[in-house]
C-alpha cells in the first residue's frame, strides 16, 4: 500500500512538474482512440439507426418491387400475402417517378409513395415534425428534406403542381436518402432520388395527370424475421425484385463505405505520430528520468517500483486519454454514423471489443514511446545514473567533413541531424505521415461527383462525397495538429539538447541567426525527404481503399502539398529554434559547468 | 594608454544580476586596460565577479552599465550578430570545463572557428583543406599532433585543454579569453598549458586569464585582484603597480 501511495505522489508530482509534456500525451492519444472507436463503431452504430427505426416505424421484412403496374401485378404482390410465410403486410401502393422543385428552385428527382391517410401494421412512417398525409398535401423523407432544406409549412413543386409540406417522416423501408427509389421506372436503375408520402388518390391523379412512371410495392412481415433469404430463394423465379430488411441495412453502410477506413487508417496515423511525439519527449526527459531511477535505486527501490514509478505517468496518462477518447467517439458516432437524418435512434454504447481495440492502442502509444528509455533508466547502474549525462552522440568523420564544405546554418544544421538520427527518422515520418493524409484530401477533393439535384445537378450535393471530405478533412487537421505540435517538440528538444554546444558556438562567432537557421534546418533536412516520400506512399495507401476509377490529384497540387509541408515545417521551427538561438551563452555554459 | 594601441579597454564596467533586495553588483565600476601583447591575470575568490567580467569583454553578457572596447571598437552597444563577428575575428575563448564538442575529433573541433567564419569560402586562397591544415598545425604547436583525430572521450584533461587551446587560436584572435583554463587539470597537465601560454605570450599573443591559481597568475605580466566585483589591487608582477587601490586597503604588494 505504501508502495502504491509513493509511486502515486511520485507521478503527481512529475505530472505537476511537466504539465506540457503531459497535456501533449493526453491530446495525442485521446485524438487517436476517437478515432480509432469511430472507425470501428461506424458498422455497428448504423445497423443500430437501422433497427432502431426499424422498430419505430414497423418496418417490413420485405419489400416486393415490381416495375409493372396493372391488375395482374396488383395481383400477383397481393397473393404474396396470402405465403404462409407472411403474417402481415401493407399495400400494394403506387410508387410515382417525379421531379420537386422547391422555392428556391433546388431540383430533385423524387419517387412518391401513395399511401392510406391511416397506416396499416406494417410501414408506418414515423411523423417527426407535422402530421401524417392528407389530401392535397405531401410528407417528405426527413433525409431527404434535410437536404433540401425544407420544413413543414413550406411547399414543394412536384410534376408542376404546388404541395405543401404537412409532415416529415422517417422509414424503414426504404434505403436512406438518395437511394429511396429501390428500382426505377419499369424496374431499372433508379436515380438519386428523395421520398415523398401522399394519400393514394393523390398519387394517382399525380401519375395519371402527367403520365409519370408508375412502379407498384407491397411491404410484408414474416413469421420469421430472420427467414427473409429462405423466403427471397422461394421467389427467385419470380418477375418481382424483393428487398429484405437486411439488403437495406446494409445499403445504409453505402454512404459510410469511405467512412470507415478514413477514421481506421486515419487513427493508425494519428497513433504513429502520437508514438513519434511521445518518444521524442520521453527520450528528451531519459537523462532526468535515469537520474530519479538511480535515486530510487540508492534509496532502495527494486526495480519493480521503479518501474512502476517511470511507466505509470504514461500510462495513466494514456488511459485517462484512452476514456476521454471514448467519450469523445460516444458523443460523435451518431452525427458520423448517420449523416442523412433518414435514420432515428440513440447510438448504442461503444462494444466491448471497440473498447478494448481503443485502449490497447493507448496502452501501445505510451508503451512503445516509453519503454526504451525506462529500460535503459533500469538498466543502469546506480552511480552512473546518479551522474547521468545525455547520450554522447557518434562520431561521424564523413559526415563531418561533408557539413564543413557548407553554409553555416547547413554545417550547424547537418551536425545537429547527425547528432540525433533516430529523431531524423521520427521526423521524416512525422512529415511523411502529415503528407499522405494531405494527398488523401487532395484525392477526395480531386473525384468527379455526380450531385443528388436533378440530372446530377450540384444543387444537392453528393452528400457521401461531402461527408467523405469531411471526415478526411477532420483526420487531416488532426493529424497536422499532431504533427505541428511533434515539430515544436522535436525542434525545442535539439535545441535542449544541444544547448551547450550551441553555445560553443555562439562562443566561437556563430551568430543568434546562423544558430536558428541551423536549428530549423536540422527540422528541415529529414522533413524535405519525408515529404517527398509521402507522396508516394499517400497514392499508394489510397490505391488499396479507392475505386478502380478514382481519378488522381493533378501532380501540381501534390508537389505543392510537398512543398507547403516545408515550408510550413520552416515556420514553424523558426520560433522554438529563435528563442533557443537567443538564450544567454554565459547562462548556457554555466549550467553545462555546473 | 591610447584606446587604440588597447586589445580591450573597460570604462565603468558594471553588470549587476537579479531585482530589488536580491540584487547583487557582480562587477561594481571596473575601469581596465589590457595592452596588446599583455598576459593580465584575474585573480580573487570564488562569486566575485571574475568570470563575469570575462564574459563582457569577451561579448557573452552585456554591461547593464559601462562601456568595453574591442580592437577599438566599442562592443556594448553592438548587435548579437556583430558580436558574433566579433568573436570571429578578435576573441579566443578557453573555459574551464573546455566545452569541447564531443562528437567531433580533436581537428574538428579546432577547425570549427574556422568554418564558423567562412573561411574555406570567402577568404581567397584559404580552402578547407588550409583550415584543416592549420588545425593541425596548432594540435601540433600543443603537442597534439598524434591525438589529432582521437574524440575528446579519449583525451585526458590536460590534452583536452590544450585542444580547447589549438581552438581558440585558430582564427589569430586578437585576445584569447580564459576562464579558469587550469581549474579541472593536475600538476603536470597545468604546467603543459602553462608552457604553451608562455610560448604564445612570447610570440605577442594577448591574454585575460581568470584563475584561482598561483602559478599561472606568476606567469602573467599583470595581476588584478577582484573582491566583490571591484578591483582591490592592480599589479605589474615586475613590481610596480598600475593602481592605488591594492595598497590603500592593503592588499596590494
Amino acid at each position: 500500500m505504501g508502495s502504491i501511495v509513493l509511486v502515486v505522489r511520485l507521478v503527481l508530482a512529475d505530472v505537476r512538474r511537466h504539465k506540457v509534456q503531459a497535456v501533449m500525451l493526453l491530446l495525442a492519444v485521446t485524438v487517436a482512440t476517437a478515432t480509432l472507436a469511430l472507425g470501428l463503431s461506424l458498422r455497428g452504430v448504423s445497423d443500430a439507426l437501422y433497427e432502431q427505426t426499424r422498430a419505430a416505424t414497423a418496418g417490413p421484412d420485405v419489400v416486393a418491387l415490381s416495375g409493372d403496374t396493372g391488375p395482374a401485378v396488383t395481383s400477383a404482390l397481393t397473393s404474396l400475402a396470402n405465403e404462409p410465410e407472411v403474417i402481415a403486410h401493407h399495400g400494394p401502393y403506387r410508387i410515382v417517378y417525379a421531379d420537386l422543385t422547391t422555392r428556391d428552385s433546388t431540383a430533385s428527382p423524387v419517387v412518391v409513395h401513395g399511401f392510406a391517410e391511416r397506416p396499416g401494421t406494417v410501414n408506418r412512417p414515423l411523423v417527426t415534425s407535422g402530421q401524417w398525409v392528407r389530401s392535397g398535401g405531401t410528407v417528405l423523407e426527413r433525409g431527404f428534406a434535410t437536404a433540401l432544406g425544407v420544413g413543414v409549412g413550406d411547399r414543394v413543386t412536384i410534376a408542376g403542381r404546388s404541395y405543401p409540406v404537412v409532415g416529415i417522416a422517417v422509414t424503414a423501408a426504404t434505403s436512406i436518402y438518395p437511394w429511396a427509389a429501390q428500382i426505377g421506372p419499369g424496374g431499372g436503375p433508379s436515380d438519386y432520388s428523395g421520398l415523398a408520402w401522399m394519400t393514394r388518390s393523390d398519387a394517382r391523379t399525380l401519375a395519371s395527370s402527367h403520365d409519370l412512371p408508375v412502379t407498384s410495392a407491397m411491404d410484408l412481415r414474416l413469421r420469421d424475421p430472420e427467414a427473409t433469404q429462405a423466403f427471397l430463394d422461394a421467389h427467385h423465379d419470380s418477375a418481382m425484385t424483393f428487398h429484405s430488411w437486411q439488403f437495406n441495412a446494409n445499403q445504409d453502410l453505402v454512404i459510410l463505405r469511405d467512412s470507415q477506413p478514413i477514421l481506421v487508417v486515419g487513427s493508425w496515423l494519428l497513433s504513429f505520430l502520437a508514438i513519434t511525439g511521445v518518444a521524442a519527449l520521453a527520450a528528451g526527459r531519459a537523462v532526468e528520468q535515469t537520474r530519479r531511477a538511480g535515486l530510487l535505486k540508492a534509496v532502495g527501490a527494486a526495480p519493480g517500483l521503479i518501474a512502476a514509478v517511470l511507466l505509470t505517468e504514461y500510462l495513466a496518462l494514456a488511459l485517462v486519454a484512452d476514456a476521454l477518447g471514448l467519450v469523445i467517439a460516444r458523443l460523435t458516432v451518431p452525427a458520423i454514423a448517420s449523416p442523412t437524418a433518414s435514420r432515428i435512434g440513440d447510438a448504442v454504447g461503444l462494444g466491448g471489443a471497440i473498447v478494448a481495440a481503443a485502449t490497447v492502442l493507448a496502452v501501445a502509444v505510451a508503451m512503445l514511446s516509453t519503454l526504451r528509455p525506462t529500460l535503459w533508466s533500469m538498466r543502469t547502474a546506480t552511480v552512473t545514473a546518479l551522474s547521468a549525462t545525455a547520450h554522447q552522440p557518434r562520431h561521424r568523420p564523413w559526415l563531418t567533413a561533408l557539413s564543413a564544405l557548407l553554409p553555416t546554418p547547413l554545417l550547424l544544421g547537418l551536425r545537429l541531424t547527425a547528432r540525433r538520427p533516430g529523431r531524423a527518422v521520427l521526423q521524416a515520418c512525422s512529415t511523411a505521415t502529415t503528407v499522405i493524409a494531405i494527398v488523401a484530401l487532395l484525392t477526395l477533393y480531386a473525384q468527379p461527383e455526380r450531385g443528388y439535384g436533378l440530372d446530377g445537378s450540384s444543387a444537392l450535393p453528393n452528400l457521401r462525397g461531402e461527408h467523405d471530405r469531411r471526415l478526411m478533412l477532420a483526420v487531416t487537421i488532426l493529424l497536422i495538429t499532431l504533427a505541428v505540435v511533434n515539430t515544436i517538440t522535436f525542434t525545442w528538444t535539439t535545441a535542449m539538447e544541444a544547448r551547450a554546444n550551441m553555445a560553443v558556438a555562439r562562443t566561437l562567432g556563430a551568430t543568434p541567426g546562423q544558430v536558428s537557421a541551423g536549428l530549423s534546418t536540422a527540422q528541415l533536412l529529414p522533413s524535405l525527404p519525408g515529404a517527398i516520400i509521402g507522396v508516394p506512399l499517400g497514392i499508394g495507401l489510397l490505391s488499396l481503399f479507392a475505386a478502380r476509377n478514382a481519378v488522381e490529384p493533378p501532380a501540381f497540387w501534390l508537389l505543392g502539398a510537398a512543398l507547403a509541408t516545408v515550408l510550413a515545417t520552416a515556420a514553424l521551427t523558426a520560433l522554438p529554434a529563435r528563442l533557443a538561438a537567443r538564450r544567454p551563452v554565459a547562462q548556457a555554459l554555466s549550467a553545462e559547468t555546473a | 594608454m591610447n584606446v587604440s594601441s588597447a586589445a580591450i579597454r573597460a570604462c565603468g564596467l558594471v553588470k549587476t544580476h537579479g531585482q530589488g533586495q536580491s540584487r547583487v553588483r557582480a562587477v561594481d565600476e571596473v575601469d581596465l586596460e589590457v595592452p596588446q601583447g599583455q598576459m593580465l591575470a584575474v585573480m580573487g575568490p570564488s562569486g566575485c565577479g571574475k568570470s563575469t567580467l570575462l564574459h563582457l569583454l569577451g561579448g557573452l553578457e552585456r554591461p547593464t552599465d559601462g562601456e568595453v572596447w574591442v580592437a577599438g571598437r566599442r562592443i556594448d552597444t553592438m548587435s548579437e550578430r556583430a558580436l558574433a563577428r566579433m568573436r570571429r575575428r578578435s576573441v579566443g575563448f578557453v573555459f574551464q570545463a573546455f566545452h569541447l564538442v564531443e562528437e567531433l575529433s580533436a581537428t574538428e573541433n579546432v577547425e570549427l572557428p574556422a568554418l564558423l567564419a567562412g573561411r574555406s569560402r570567402r577568404q581567397a586562397g584559404r580552402s578547407r583543406r588550409q583550415a584543416r591544415r592549420r588545425a593541425g598545425l596548432l594540435l601540433e604547436r600543443v603537442g597534439l599532433a598524434a591525438r589529432a583525430r582521437h574524440l575528446p572521450s579519449q583525451l585526458s584533461g590536460g590534452q583536452r585543454q590544450r585542444v580547447a587551446v589549438a581552438r581558440a587560436l585558430v582564427n589569430d584572435p586578437l585576445v584569447v579569453l580564459a576562464d579558469e583554463p587550469t581549474g579541472n587539470l593536475d600538476t603536470a597537465a597545468t604546467l603543459d598549458v602553462l608552457r604553451i601560454f608562455q610560448e604564445l605570450r612570447a610570440a605577442g599573443q594577448t591574454f585575460v586569464i581568470v584563475t584561482h591559481d598561483e602559478r599561472v597568475a606568476a606567469t602573467a605580466d599583470r595581476l588584478v585582484s577582484m573582491r566583490d566585483g571591484m578591483f582591490v589591487d592592480d599589479t605589474r608582477l615586475d613590481g610596480s603597480h598600475t593602481g592605488g587601490l591594492g595598497g590603500l586597503i592593503g592588499l596590494g604588494g
